[in-house]
């Protein structure tokens, strides 16, 4: 992390959060001053060199807040008298946004195992077996010989056998946790064990629909989501909805890609968009946030990003529309 | 085409501020280190242009 503060009429500061960056290079194509720059995008993804993304030149930045503005993952933060400007009502807001909806989460984990930041927790309160089970089972001890079979077969570890001495032995089925799948009645050699599956007898066994209910909770961390759509593309059950940074479309003439040789654009996409399909690069228009890393460490420039639209609303100064204008393909 | 090397520019590997980020970054291996010297083997290299825009030196062009 790295700081710039300057006193005047005002506090102004500008801190850049390096582990939030991605190295888009949205910041630098916008710094009026020329007072970023963008470093080693590639070696520093692929961890060749340790550097920041992102270097803040403090002589020739003049603290205006307008690429903490533009980030669209809140990896430059100006402060005006120690007060963030994203929180004040005369600078721009982003609407971008991810959610979950959680009463409509059945807490699958398909969102938490995809998303590209790990963003995504899910807690979940799995029913209790038992309750959505039933039968009986009876081990005859006069006729085991605790040979351990059953044990070793159950599949949901439910049987438990201890040996005090020799002779002093005991051997017990834990309710809770069997089943009745009678995989150890089977495998018995002394039949020593009478056990029988409700389900199977009665046909289809009726359980209590609370008794099987599936509770929890979905923690989506925003500060490092990056709107990709992951979630929102894989939920079965819609709970998850995002509002993506810019629209527009990005553009690809692969004749000149490299594919498995280069692999630039798919080692620095933070949205798992791209990957190499035929021995080309192929971007996933879906899952894709129109930042443009993968376009500026092309080095066959076989990337374009088209942006039509930016999720950015209350820019009241021209200055700043002009600016930001040419991240924008058709202005705002 | 493979790469030009301009040497002079280059100069040892014990040297380069990226420590020898163009071997890194060459998955053909066209690009390595022999002696201390960075050498390109022109069978090797694929034309991915990688070297090229990241070394630190800008010892490595086309033409």
């Amino acid at each position: 992390m790295s700081t710039v503060v300057r006193e005047g009429n005002d506090k102004r500061s500008l801190d850049y959060i390096s582990n939030k960056c991605v190295g888009c290079g949205i910041c630098t194509d916008i710094c009026p001053t020329e007072a970023l720059k963008l470093g080693p995008v590639l070696p520093i993804a692929r961890g060749l060199v340790d550097m920041d993304y992102v270097k803040v030149n403090k002589n020739k930045c003049v603290l205006c807040g307008l690429c903490a503005s533009t980030c669209p993952f809140e990896a430059l933060v100006c402060k005006i008298d120690d007060k963030n400007i994203k929180d004040l009502s005369t600078y721009p807001e982003w609407k971008h946004n991810a959610e979950i909806d959680d009463d409509v989460c059945i807490y699958c984990k398909v969102c938490e195992t995809t998303c590209p930041r790990d963003a995504i927790t899910i807690k979940r309160e799995l029913p209790d077996r038992s309750k959505l089970v039933t039968g009986e089972i009876e081990i005859n001890k006069d006729a085991c010989i605790y040979c351990g079979i059953c044990k070793e077969m159950c599949p949901s570890q439910a049987v438990s056998i201890t040996r005090k001495t020799p002779i002093n032995r005991d051997i017990n089925v834990d309710e809770e946790k069997c089943v009745y799948c009678l995989v150890c009645k089977r495998a018995c050699p002394e039949d020593a064990i009478k056990a029988v599956c409700g389900a199977c007898s009665y046909g289809e066994y009726e359980i209590n629909p609370e008794d099987a209910e599936i509770k929890g909770i979905s923690i989506l961390k925003n500060d490092l989501c990056v709107n990709c759509g992951w979630c929102q593309e894989l939920c079965p059950v819609d709970a998850a909805k995002v509002i993506k940074p810019f629209e527009g479309e990005v553009l690809q003439d692969t004749a000149e890609c490299k594919g498995e040789s280069c692999h630039a654009c798919m080692d620095v996409c933070p949205c798992n968009a791209v990957n190499i399909v035929d021995n080309k690069s192929a971007i996933e228009q879906k899952f894709c946030i129109l930042c443009g890393a993968c376009s500026k460490v092309c080095p066959q420039n076989c990337i374009t990003i088209k942006r039509h639209k930016m999720n950015l609303i209350n820019i009241r100064s021209k200055s700043w529309q002009k600016q930001m204008n040419k991240l924008v393909s058709n202005g705002f | 085409m493979p790469v030009n090397i301009d040497m002079e520019k280059c100069g040892k590997i014990k040297d380069c501020p990226g420590e020898g980020l163009c071997i890194k970054l060459c998955e053909q291996g066209a690009l390595v280190e022999e002696n201390g010297e960075l050498v390109l083997y022109p069978g090797k290299c694929d034309d991915c242009d990688l070297c090229i825009q990241n070394c630190p030196n800008q010892a490595i062009s086309k033409e």
